[in-house]
């Protein structure tokens, strides 16, 4: 077998490793931001968190 | 199934060939925090602080966190959507030749997904957890932002920034609306200050900025009317600024301290915008642009702080009296 030939599909190159996973750390870290809110929320209105000023 | 051509075409295509070179984004965090415009942001969250901190009532602290954290995200959402639809633009001029789709770190449907996602996750977020007149407000804002500034006004008319000032007058009302749920006159007041400082200070701007607004075919007054007819209309908008920002004074909106800072400070404000009608050629002309440009930030951010300033003295005041009274 052909040791030399490249694989199939795409192959990232390691700064394009390097910032996909700081995009996915990032993005992670927001949706947890996004998570803490909507408890902390739920939190501070108890049950009527769904009872707002329209 | 296919005209004979094309079938002829799907024939002679050697799949194997076919070199499929998908763009792999190498962007960073930091370039899609460059698309959310921080500078703005900054000016966006400290007038919308201002117009939740003056708002009558009480507002728990955790609710008014989320709501300039969403009218921040939703400013930084309408950042993304402009840079977006303006690559072109922004690749011809000096002063936004180094952002992120100019530079191709990031390409403008990435840009625009990023730009809907944040907005639609700001308007939601503010008008699930606090309340949705102030989630339609925002939404409201970031629509006037992108669709009739950024995609209708700024390439079309000189009047652009005159009506487009209208998306950056509204993060005080937004978070009025967050705070009591509904409007009255104060987060208006505040509205049409910010409205009528727009002009001077992007004309100001656009004065010593000229040629790279030119190069880009936008339509900023200097470069149609010329920046003799802009200086006018720069002193025009300064004494309308200053009569505005002074009014809520006597109208019994705001304490006597807001009024002595408002006078002073659109003293300095019609001082320089006088210089600028005056000094017309040379160094002198470009220098006198550049301190309004400048001093219009302080102007602005000066009288917002003076209010921010009252509210928190009222509400320390009766702490220090009672402490110094058990002292005493």
């Amino acid at each position: 077998m052909d040791e030399k030939r490249m694989p199939d599909g795409i192959v990232l190159t390691e700064a394009q490793k390097r910032s996909r996973r700081h995009r996915s750390i990032a993005i992670a870290l927001a949706l947890g931001v996004l998570v803490v809110l909507f408890f902390a929320v739920t939190l501070v209105k108890g049950p009527a968190v769904l009872v707002r000023p329209m | 199934m296919f005209p004979t051509k094309a079938r002829f075409v799907l024939s002679v295509v050697d799949h194997n060939a076919i070199e499929l070179s998908p763009r792999i984004s190498e962007a960073e965090v930091g370039d899609y925090i460059a698309l959310l415009k921080p500078r703005v942001m900054s000016l966006v969250v400290f007038t919308a602080l201002v117009g939740l901190i003056i708002a009558p009532g009480h507002f728990h602290p955790v609710l008014a966190f989320t709501s300039i954290l969403c009218i921040a995200v939703g400013a930084g959402a309408s950042g993304a959507l402009n840079m977006a639809y303006e690559g072109d633009i922004d690749a011809l001029m000096s002063r936004t030749a180094n952002r992120p789709i100019p530079r191709g770190r990031i390409t403008p449907p990435e840009a625009t997904a990023f730009g809907i996602t944040l907005a639609f996750f700001s308007v939601m977020t503010l008008g699930i957890l606090v309340n949705w007149v102030a989630g339609g407000l925002l939404a409201f804002t970031i629509f006037f932002y992108v669709v009739i500034y950024t995609m209708l006004l700024k390439r079309w008319t000189a009047q652009n920034i005159v009506i487009g000032g209208a998306a950056g007058a509204l993060p005080p009302v937004v978070a009025w609306a967050a705070a009591t749920g509904s409007l009255s006159m104060e987060p208006i007041l505040l509205f049409l200050i910010i409205f009528f400082w727009t002009p001077p200070h992007f004309w100001a701007l656009a004065l010593f900025r000229s040629d790279d607004y030119a190069r880009a075919g936008v339509p900023m007054l200097p470069v149609v009317a010329g920046p003799d007819a802009t200086r006018l209309q720069i002193l025009l908008y300064t004494v309308v600024l200053v009569a505005v920002a002074f009014a809520p004074w006597p109208l019994g909106y705001f304490d006597a301290v807001y009024g002595v800072t408002s006078l002073v400070l659109g003293a300095g404000m019609l001082a320089l915008a006088i210089n600028v009608y005056r000094r017309r050629e040379g160094v002198a002309a470009t220098r006198a642009t550049r301190k309004l440009f400048a001093f219009s930030i302080l102007y602005l951010f000066a009288l917002f702080a003076t209010l921010l300033l009252e509210v928190v003295v009222r509400a320390v005041a009766p702490a220090i009296g009672a402490v110094a009274s058990a002292i005493g």
